[in-house]
């Protein structure tokens, strides 16, 4: 059903456009990778405030009441442009194992965002200045590894090592979904 | 002897076509140069948005010691991974303005951060003239960052 989608967004107008643009694909990639650094940059100084490694004078509140905004506009833009890039190739990127798994580095991500903010932080005025919980530490390191594996699997969706036409292996045809005769 | 020839004598060594034949080198050093952008783009930005009013309420120097390691450690890490993409493809590079336009705003940028901006956000200047610098900086990193997607792209 998704594969069906999929083949159908690659015939759209858009997706066309978008694949054959000369500089529109650039521009897209280029915002995508501008806007890892205030989406992740923020993310991490927050992360290192949480682990005792840095800032430890402003409180945490100050730290994820002012950082917030900024991680959440560079989310917005990485979704567009995010979206973007999986319109201009569709079919190679749902198929690619890398994207595969930088999907589900996501979802951790967006499962441990949602533990720290509905239990973890709820308590925070009681250690706004004092020694960070354990649990809050898990989070942030949590975080920082999700978020360093999602930029690594992001940049490796460029290389065609496991692209369909070169894989042979059972496992792998299961892991990428892509079709037995490929190859 | 030419820049181009150089070039070409870097291109031939023996790091250079290590790096160049291996399968997995190459991307390896470019995630890494990937995430020092990211932790160089956060110490960046939790400084200047400060100095701009639009971030964290603490004093920007006070901020600046915290963030000054990550983004020294960024910088250096930059540097040793940009060095080493560049070992494996110098001839091409050279044919890239891209890579010039790279090389000529990455000067500027650290020139802007570690002789203007750094001095003035921890001696804890205010006005328009940190502000200005605070702008600049930023836009010269950004500049960086754009010209090295591009030499991919050109």
């Amino acid at each position: 059903m998704l594969e069906a989608l999929v083949a159908k967004l690659a015939d759209t107008p858009w997706s066309i456009e978008l694949h054959e643009s000369l500089y529109m694909y650039a521009i897209t990639e280029s915002t995508h990778v501008i806007f890892i650094m205030l989406f992740v940059g923020t993310i991490a100084m927050v992360d290192l405030r949480l682990l005792d490694l840095a800032f430890r004078q402003i409180p945490v509140s100050q730290m994820l009441s002012k950082m917030l905004p900024w991680t959440v506009t560079g989310f917005v833009v990485l979704v567009i442009s995010g979206a973007m890039l999986f319109m201009a190739i569709p079919i190679r990127t749902y198929h690619s194992l890398w994207f595969r798994l930088k999907c589900i580095m996501i979802l951790i991500a967006a499962i441990n965002i949602a533990i720290f903010t509905f239990k973890v932080e709820r308590d925070k005025a009681s250690w706004d200045l004092g020694p960070v919980p354990r649990k809050s530490k898990i989070c942030a390191a949590i975080s920082l590894s999700a978020w360093v594996c999602v930029i690594v699997l992001g940049r490796l969706i460029a290389y065609n090592w496991f692209d369909c036409d070169n894989i042979n292996s059972p496992a792998m045809l299961q892991l990428t979904g892509c079709p037995a005769d490929a190859g | 002897m030419s820049i181009y020839h150089t070039a070409e004598m870097i291109e031939a060594s023996a790091l250079g076509q290590t790096i160049r034949e291996s399968t997995w080198l190459f991307p390896a050093i470019e995630s890494g140069h990937l995430l020092a952008l990211a932790l160089l783009g956060g110490s960046v930005l939790i400084i200047s948005l400060s100095v701009l009013g639009v971030g964290l309420k603490t004093s920007p120097a006070e901020i600046y010691k915290g963030a000054r390691r990550y983004m020294d450690g960024a910088v250096i890490i930059l540097l040793i991974t940009g060095l080493l993409l560049g070992v494996s493809e110098p001839v091409k590079l050279y044919d890239r303005q891209a890579f010039w336009v790279k090389m000529i705003s990455m000067v500027l940028a650290i020139a802007l951060t570690y002789f203007a901006f750094n001095p003035m956000v921890r001696r804890g200047s205010s006005g328009v003239v940190i502000r200005s610098v605070t702008v600049l900086t930023m836009a010269s990193w950004l500049m960086v960052a754009i010209a090295g997607r591009w030499i991919g792209f050109s």
